[in-house]
């Protein structure tokens, strides 16, 4: 009986080493390292850090949090798709479903909505801290860039989104934020009626806008994050006051 | 770390100008390092990423047990509020807009975006890098400050001063008119 629980549990050890090779605390340095880089997930991180990156005043966490409140828009976002409907007639209906015949449904689009404008707070405040603690200097300046567009898409998913409970609010925000795009000289109409299908804002501009907020701005997002992420490890991690040109000056751990 | 007898494993030879200085018992090589500044990122890392992402989860489900997210009355073209405003983050734009529709819907908007992308190619001295509000970038500092803080001004004005017609109005009289 003794021999038969052993081999269970040496085969479920086996079962669990398949899928995590180096168990599941790895408590000395060569674990904790392959435990990164062996890891899909994880391998975006480099396997060390500087203390200096992890002091809670140096970063307060911004780019994090925002990086976390993206992942709570794009879960609640997808539940969010199965009850929407994006048809001038039943968008502002499934509005009302979710405040009253949908389970949680207001909690549902009320973590979507503030975690959205969060978002913005978040990424903005995040930009504030690279540029005062000079974190877009050489090596990282490409970081920045991307950076730049990260924030430019995070207005164009929060404006796409801002139009889809098709109320009175979205309706004429986006009416009034399309019209600021007819002022380009030459083009300005163009670009305003390419935005939204037409003169008006109407059933072509709420697909539009939804196709752009579900599919084209999310998937821009996903891949400059990675790019983000990843740049990030290959610049050398978060800047370092060691790197300064008199480094000795320069305190911090 | 515990020393090795080096004697017994590596006895020294009379005949040679070297020898083995010292046997340490590690688990990485740290030959030519200073004291070691670095910490793995399993834990140290990711626990800190897993408390901001419980923390971050939990404080939008309280907040959406308890703020409502806004509708209003179903969207009408006929029916168009008196000023429509954009989201908040565009109502600088929108006040700069008042002003002049060319300069403060696109070549402003422009600017401040060309601008930013070029910021690390124009500010390219490596001083102040890790440092908040280190004194050696008190020029570029103050700079990026006062932007950050005309914006922060135009959006207030944008969403409590003004009221029909863009005019200006003081939030606390608007109320009181109600």
């Amino acid at each position: 009986m003794d021999l038969k629980i052993s081999a269970v549990k040496t085969y479920l050890n086996d079962v669990f080493r398949s899928i995590f090779r180096y168990g599941k605390m790895p408590r000395d340095a060569e674990g904790q390292s392959f435990a990164v880089f062996n890891n899909l997930f994880l391998h975006i991180h480099p396997v060390k850090v500087t203390r200096h990156s992890l002091k809670p005043t140096y970063t307060f966490g911004l780019g994090l949090i925002s990086a976390v409140l993206f992942l709570v828009l794009i879960f609640t976002g997808v539940w969010l798709m199965f009850y929407y409907i994006p048809t001038v007639d039943e968008a502002y209906n499934r509005m009302l479903d979710l405040r009253s015949s949908t389970n949680f449904g207001f909690v549902l689009r009320n973590v979507h909505k503030w975690a959205a404008e969060a978002m913005v707070v978040f990424v903005i405040l995040h930009m504030a801290r690279v540029f005062f603690t000079g974190a877009y200097k050489p090596p990282r300046e490409f970081n920045w860039v991307v950076g730049v567009f990260l924030l430019l898409l995070t207005f164009g998913l929060s404006f796409t989104g801002y139009l889809l409970p098709w109320d009175q609010l979205a309706f004429w925000a986006i009416t009034v934020g399309t019209s600021i795009a007819g002022y380009v000289p030459v083009m300005g109409e163009d670009i305003r009626s390419f935005l939204l299908g037409g003169d008006i804002v109407g059933q072509e501009a709420l697909i539009r806008f939804y196709v752009l907020h579900v599919v084209i701005l999310p998937g821009l997002m996903l891949v400059l994050l990675g790019v983000h992420f990843w740049r990030i490890r290959k610049d050398g991690g978060l800047a370092h006051p060691s790197e300064n040109e008199d480094a000795s000056a320069g305190g911090g751990e | 770390m515990r020393e090795v007898k080096m004697e017994n494993t590596h006895p020294r030879d009379p005949k040679k100008t070297y020898g083995l200085m010292e046997l340490v018992k590690g688990t990485k090589p740290t030959v030519g390092l200073k004291p070691d500044k670095m910490v793995f990122t399993w834990p140290h890392v990711l626990i800190r990423e897993m408390i901001i992402f419980v923390s971050v989860s939990a404080l939008l489900l309280v907040a959406a047990f308890f703020i409502d997210a806004p509708l209003e009355a179903i969207a009408n073209a006929n029916l168009p509020p008196n000023p429509a405003k954009a989201p908040w983050y565009f109502l600088g734009l929108q006040e700069l807009v008042s002003y002049s529709a060319l300069v403060g819907g696109v070549v402003i908007p422009g600017l401040i975006v060309t601008v930013l992308i070029l910021v690390p190619y124009l500010d390219r001295k490596k001083v102040g890098i890790g440092i908040w509000f280190a004194k050696e970038r008190a020029l570029a500092n103050s700079l990026f400050m006062l932007f950050l803080v005309v914006m922060l001004i135009l959006i207030i004005v944008g969403t409590f001063f003004r009221g029909p017609n863009w005019d200006f109005v003081v939030p606390w009289e608007a109320v009181k008119g109600h």
